[in-house]
């Protein structure tokens, strides 16, 4: 994950008098690895780390967390995709939003890894469907990793297994700023699956958990996806943080007026 | 004397064969500054935003909802404020 050092005593500062070329900017990731986060935090937090991104190219951000049960509705996406009525879905509790983002409908449910990286894809000489390829690839290596053999599907991404969509991906670019990213399935209750045909497929979604051989837990997903990011988008160093920036202690009030 | 000089608004390059409009975030007659988001593209997996090249008012839209585009296709037009 560091910098070669060898490279690093080579590159010079821009204005010195050696080639602005040789010059390669440190691309530091900041990762959250959050818990439960519900969708409108999500969104709000979102926006603010592709407002900085924005203004600061190099760097990089990439939330990690999972969403209480809800419904969301991409681009590509439809209602005809519910099969609960809209009556059925409230009884339930279960939102549904409309989310401008790429990929069709999903259902968020505990046990699932979000993966929302944000990153400027100039910085990183990407194209939008380049960033989809590569996440994509993110994917088949984090499947691989629990002993499975991954299938991108690179005109509905995501990635198959045993013939089951097992990861979502759906992002968006803003301002040439990537948001919201990829869902991977690693040991929720199946069952919800056969009332939302996840990315319009005919089957329901499945699990690493379901498929793997291989002892499956939630935090090892959440720390190998975000290893696998780093080495795909070739970041040189990462901070870590387990709670959102505003979730810190909050001013109280220590005293009460009283009544004269 | 008119000065205004009236320039595309073109689809970027964005890596992918299966590119579709999906929408316009701005209405013709509407003032935009350069960078602002003016349309939005849907490709496989993403959205992106198209960001207005000059600021100016928009003054045609040569594209609509649901219609496949390809790369450098001119998908409206803006006149530029000088």
């Amino acid at each position: 994950m560091d910098r070669d050092e060898s490279n690093c005593a080579e590159n010079t500062l821009p204005g010195d008098s050696a080639p602005l070329a040789a010059y390669a900017p440190l691309r530091p990731l900041t990762a959250y690895l959050l818990g439960p986060v519900d969708f409108d935090t999500l969104a709000a937090f979102q926006r603010r780390l592709v407002y900085e991104v924005s203004g600061d190219r190099d760097r990089g951000a990439v939330i990690v967390c999972d969403h209480p049960v809800s419904i969301t509705i991409g681009r590509d996406g439809s209602v005809a995709h519910i099969r609960p009525s809209a009556e059925q879905l409230a009884l339930r509790g279960w939102p549904v939003r409309w989310v401008a983002r790429g990929g069709g409908t999903m259902l968020h449910v505990p046990g699932q890894v979000t993966c929302y990286p944000i990153l400027a894809l100039d910085a990183f000489q990407l194209t939008a469907g380049r960033f989809v390829k590569e996440l994509l690839a993110v994917a088949v290596d984090l499947v691989s990793e629990f002993g499975l053999t991954g299938i991108a599907d690179d005109q509905c991404p995501g990635v198959m297994v045993a013939g089951r969509r097992l990861v979502h991906i759906g992002t968006a670019i803003r301002r040439g700023v990537t948001c919201y990213g990829l869902i991977v399935n690693v040991n929720p209750d199946l069952a919800p699956f056969w009332d939302v045909r996840c990315d319009g497929a005919s089957l329901p979604m499945t699990s690493l958990a379901r498929e793997s051989p291989r002892r499956v837990r939630i935090t090892t997903v959440r720390q190998r996806l975000v290893e696998l990011l780093v080495a795909r988008f070739g970041f040189d160093r990462m901070s870590v943080f387990h709670t959102l920036p505003t979730s810190g202690p909050q001013a109280r009030h220590h005293a009460f007026s009283h009544g004269s | 004397m008119n000065d205004s000089r009236y320039v595309p608004i073109a689809v970027p390059e964005l890596g992918s064969s299966s590119i579709r409009f999906s929408l316009w975030h701005v209405a013709v007659g509407d003032a935009v500054v350069e960078g602002d988001r003016v349309a939005e593209l849907v490709i496989p997996g993403a959205v992106f935003d198209v960001s207005a090249p000059v600021s100016g008012t928009l003054v045609a839209r040569a594209a609509q909802p649901g219609d496949t585009v390809v790369v450098r296709q001119v998908i409206g037009t803006l006149r530029e404020d000088r």
